[in-house]
């Protein structure tokens, strides 16, 4: 009934010019006729009135909640890009039960297991797995090391400290098919800087990027270079959330500059590091672009990476199902990553 | 303007672990059209959850609430025509005060530019902040802002203002001065207020009635006079006043009120309306306390050693206890409150009688917790209330 | 911590040891400046690599620039001729990719943080995940669906036809709708991160003042969400500039006339007789032009994106 009244409220109010408090003009509501013909034939405004009242509104309810109201606000992002990554996992896992070639339409008849016995067998599999676990590990281990000690540095109050992180950051920036045009040259054989330096302690010229002992290492280096940057910037970041009192008690309980950050500070850096290790090792089982940019699909050997493996399976062999099998194992490897990350977040409250 | 009804109001909150948590346990409360109702209760008691009840901020699971006859259960919150006050002020920082003082008119109603502009520097000029309405808040003072909050809640004219905790980030000074203004100014408006603090100074002050809340439970409804002379239980006696009411656990024996620290000799007429419950705990209020550097004579009054004297100004908060021959604190020991004059010189005196007039004397049952029997205020108790 | 321990030193006890003994505050320094030097040598040499004569290329050191007579910008000349017209197709993609993955993050972000239901952290979860998936695991359907089932240079043929339309840019509206899809969710997280730390109590004073959510969006929360818009933006043009899978498995072709920037680079300067460098370095630049231009426009926005 109220709700009636309202209505003809804001009905009311072009006439009444408005010029008026809101209220009076709710007054005036309640007393127009319309008002006072809808109340004596509902009768007496009591039990009854207010118990239709309470079911028309609870009809209503499920529009009203705050979960259909933000409907329009999340539904269509996530319906995209739900579609673009998980549907297309599905799809991808669908395409590797399959013998699909690259010729005419995926045959979804015979389905089975054969591409991943086949990749049990396939030596340049296991080779791939191990390279990833490799770059994975040392790659994650160095950016650390080094973002840290960036950030422990520029966090001393340092003059033009945001100019040093610009330049720290800068390679981050950068494309890896760019950075991999700089890195081809520093590693050149006749050329490069690096051998040239060797060659000032009379050691070398060493083949960084042909010799199957050192690409991975060379790459590993390279790609230290492009992003040590960012963890620099995650640590940074922690440190500065560290209040500075901590500082200044652990000084006055006299501990050195070392002590300080290995017995204080650092242990406090354990969930930037866990976040930020998340998105090194991730970014490790996916890096193809610095490769390709330097071999094509086919990485000297050593220096071949289930990513790679995984484009080239597919892209120039043709070999479709066979690369969406490795595509998959390649899924498995980084939701063994994401899923404990996730649930550590969600448990502590950070999502 | 409306009458606000809560009728059994419950709010269950699941929580991680799936325990249900009762925040708010079956309240029921009317406010009249124009009342300024306070809800008053220790943090965690639920009265800022009844609060966002009533706002459409919280769901209800269970009861209902009315404005006048309309249930406003399922009605959202920007549908209610309800302001609110938040404590934090909760003001749009990328706005004018104007912008901030317009966005209910210009979202609530669709009245045109000049009127909403026109109403915007009327509240303004009422509330003494015309002079900054084109600031932005991060160029207010903590009281100015507080100020624009108030006006924003004002200018909608609603039917109901929500006041959750609005002063307490304010200092002292700024706070007992917007008491009084806020009270001067819902007068002026005469709209259902309901206002929640957990400083029973501001409920004591400003309300025309009270509402104790603790646990989730409602404990009391009254005026404020009401709640201070005659609680209903422990709770309130306890909350309501400061310094707190002197409690005292023991039992009647016979015509006597026996505790571990001392026997108090009962009327008969006390007796009587103890009606056989036997564990009692007595309260009395500091100021009922009488204090004199005489040997105690009467019966009623206790010989008691004045541990510490809090000069306040108006008046000196005297604390006592039992010489019981150790000389350490023990939280046991029974300690009274006592509030004297505060001219009268007590220092250097470090033993005094304490007599406890028996019609001053709340009796609460120990085991429910509920008033027994109220003091007897000289003349009519109704009266004064 | 202190703001300026360089002026004050024995008083402030927060003053570090590398204001009372100098020597180790030249080392400090001596280390940061060596660090500029291993982070600056490979863009710098390939900076003086790419004005290098073939002659100057053998004789000079790589990080030296060359002597005059060794100077040429004939590499920039090629390289610029060979990327202009992967420039325009990377930017006709990059920009409106951006702006979609701004915008529905923002929405998603909102929709998950600033409204009140069950299950959202689910859903948020969803979002986050999909950060971190390797996009090998989906180029095979993505090519699939755009090629097989979409078909999209087909469907909108009646459209080639029309003045500044042509058929590659079907691949680029491919290009569009891939790019935001999979940067959704960064962005999703980036939005959310500041919507977390908005107070709730003005979100509901807006509520109470009768804006209803997509009136609190408008007004409330996308103004002030404008700097966290430029952190995103500047983000998300960098990652979607930079990218190379997607051009690799959609496009296909560094000769396709779709191919974008990082496509057409990576083919650049490879010739019979050996790779070309000083090309090579100065597609590299050329590519990375626009990057860099935003990069040192606006490094602290981009700082901002790189934290979450």
């Amino acid at each position: 009934m109220r709700s009636r009244a309202r209505h003809a409220r804001s009905d009311d109010g072009g006439c009444d010019g408005r010029a008026d408090r809101p209220a009076s003009l709710a007054d005036a509501a309640e007393n127009s006729p319309d008002a006072s013909a809808l109340r004596s034939d509902g009768g007496v405004a009591g039990e009854t009135a207010i118990t239709d009242d309470y079911e028309r509104t609870r009809l209503q309810r499920w529009r009203d909640s705050d979960f259909v109201q933000s409907v329009p606000f999340w539904l269509p992002p996530f319906l995209l890009m739900g579609f673009f990554v998980y549907a297309a996992i599905g799809w991808n896992f669908l395409i590797s039960l399959t013998e699909y070639s690259g010729f005419g339409d995926i045959d979804y008849s015979t389905i089975g297991l054969h591409n991943y016995v086949e990749l049990v067998a396939d030596a340049g599999f296991w080779a791939a797995t191990r390279n990833t676990l490799v770059l994975l590990v040392a790659f994650t281990l160095a950016c650390l090391v080094l973002g840290l000690s960036l950030a422990i540095l520029l966090d001393r109050k340092i003059r033009f400290e945001r100019t040093f992180r610009t330049i720290y950051l800068l390679p981050f920036a950068l494309s890896f098919i760019v950075t991999a045009q700089f890195w081809m040259w520093m590693y050149n054989f006749d050329f490069g800087i690096i051998n040239g330096l060797f060659g000032l302690v009379g050691l070398g010229p060493y083949s960084w990027l042909g010799s199957p002992r050192l690409v991975l290492g060379s790459v590993i280096f390279a790609l230290m270079w492009q992003f040590s940057g960012y963890t620099m910037v995650v640590y940074l970041a922690a440190l500065r959330a560290i209040p500075g009192d901590q500082y200044e008690a652990a000084r006055v309980d006299g501990a050195n500059t070392l002590k300080l950050y290995w017995r204080v500070i650092i242990p406090q850096l354990k969930p930037a590091t866990v976040s930020a290790s998340v998105v090194l090792v991730l970014f490790a089982l996916k890096a193809f672009d610095f490769l390709y940019a330097i071999w094509g699909f086919r990485p000297r050997r050593g220096a071949d990476i289930l990513a790679t493996k995984m484009v080239r399976e597919a892209f120039q062999r043709q070999e479709w199902a066979y690369g969406a099998s490795i595509a998959i194992v390649l899924f498995i490897l980084s939701l063994a990553i994401i899923a404990p990350y996730l649930y550590q977040q969600y448990t502590q409250g950070n999502l | 303007m409306a009458r606000t009804t809560l009728e059994h109001i419950t709010k269950v909150f699941t929580d991680d672990n799936a325990n249900d948590i009762v925040a708010v346990d079956d309240v029921s409360i009317e406010i009249e059209d124009g009342e300024f109702l306070v809800l008053v209760g220790p943090s965690g008691c639920g009265k800022s959850t009844t609060l966002r009840m009533v706002a459409g901020l919280e769901t209800i699971t269970d009861g209902r609430i009315r404005l006048d006859d309309r249930v406003i259960n399922d009605l959202p919150a920007q549908d209610r025509d309800i302001a609110m006050v938040f404590q934090s002020y909760a003001l749009y920082p990328h706005m004018t005060v104007r912008g901030n003082m317009a966005f209910g008119l210009e979202e609530s109603t669709d009245l045109p530019d000049e009127e909403i502009d026109a109403l915007v520097t009327e509240t303004a000029e009422m509330l003494g902040i015309e002079g900054m309405l084109d600031r932005t808040p991060d160029e207010l003072s903590g009281g100015q802002q507080q100020r624009v909050a108030l006006g924003r809640a004002i200018v909608r004219d609603p039917d109901v203002f929500l006041m959750d905790e609005p002063l307490s980030n304010l200092d002292a000074k700024l706070r007992s001065q917007m008491r009084m203004e806020l009270q001067r100014l819902q007068e002026g408006l005469d709209t259902t207020t309901i206002y929640v603090t957990h400083d029973q100074t501001e409920a004591m002050t400003m309300g025309d009635r009270i509402a104790v809340l603790n646990d989730g439970k409602l404990q009391q409804v009254g005026t404020p006079l009401e709640c201070y002379h005659r609680p209903a239980n422990l709770f309130v006696a306890g909350f309501i006043g400061e310094p707190s009411m002197n409690m005292i656990t023991g039992t009647i024996d016979g015509d006597a009120f026996v505790s571990d620290e001392f026997t108090y000799p009962i009327s008969a007429d006390l007796a009587a309306e103890l009606e056989g419950v036997f564990d009692v705990t007595l309260g009395i209020r500091p100021e009922d306390l009488e204090l004199s550097t005489e040997e105690p004579e009467d019966s009623r009054a206790l010989s008691m050693i004045v541990d510490v004297v809090e000069p306040m100004g108006d008046e000196n908060v005297v604390y006592l206890r039992f010489d019981s021959g150790d000389v350490g604190i023990d939280d046991d020991q029974l300690v009274l409150i006592a509030t004297i004059d505060g001219i009268s010189d007590i220092a250097g005196i470090d033993r005094v009688s304490v007599r406890i007039p028996e019609e001053a004397l709340h009796v609460f049952s120990t085991e429910t917790g509920n008033a027994i029997r109220n003091r007897r205020l000289e003349g009519d108790v109704e009266r004064v209330v | 911590m202190s703001t300026d321990t360089h002026s004050s030193t024995d008083t402030d006890p927060t003053s570090s040891w590398i204001d009372r003994v100098s020597a180790s505050d030249v080392g400090l320094y001596a280390l940061l400046l060596g660090l500029v030097a291993f982070y600056l040598t490979p863009i710098q040499t390939g900076l003086v690599t790419s004005i290098k004569t073939s002659q100057a290329l053998r004789e000079t050191l790589p990080f030296l620039p060359p002597g005059a007579a060794g100077i040429t910008f004939e590499k920039w000349q090629v390289a610029f001729e060979a990327l202009s017209s992967g420039m325009i197709n990377s930017m006709l993609f990059t920009i409106p990719s951006t702006i979609l993955c701004a915008v529905f993050g923002s929405m998603a972000a909102y929709g998950l943080t600033l409204a009140n239901w069950r299950g959202q952290v689910l859903v948020f979860a969803t979002f986050i995940a999909g950060i971190f998936i390797p996009y090998q695991a989906v180029i095979i359907p993505l090519s699939e669906f755009w090629t097989v089932w979409v078909n999209l240079d087909g469907r909108l043929a009646f459209l080639w036809g029309l003045p500044l339309l042509a058929e590659k840019h079907a691949t680029i509206i491919e290009l569009i709708i891939t790019h935001t899809a999979y940067g959704i969710p960064i962005c999703t997280v980036l939005f959310r991160a500041q919507y977390q730390t908005m107070s709730w109590e003005m979100i509901e004073a807006a509520r109470l003042d009768g804006a209803s959510m997509w009136r609190v969006y408008r007004r409330i929360v996308l103004p002030l969400s404008i700097p966290m818009f430029a952190v995103v933006f500047i983000f998300q043009f960098t990652q979607i500039w930079n990218e190379f899978l997607f051009s690799l498995t959609l496009i296909r072709s560094v000769s396709d006339p779709a191919a974008s920037v990082t496509l057409i680079l990576s083919g650049l300067g490879e010739a019979m007789e050996g790779v070309d460098f000083p090309l090579r370095m100065a597609g590299a630049f050329v590519a990375a032009l626009p990057t860099l231009i935003v990069y040192v426009l606006f490094a602290d926005e981009f700082a901002e994106g790189v934290k979450v």
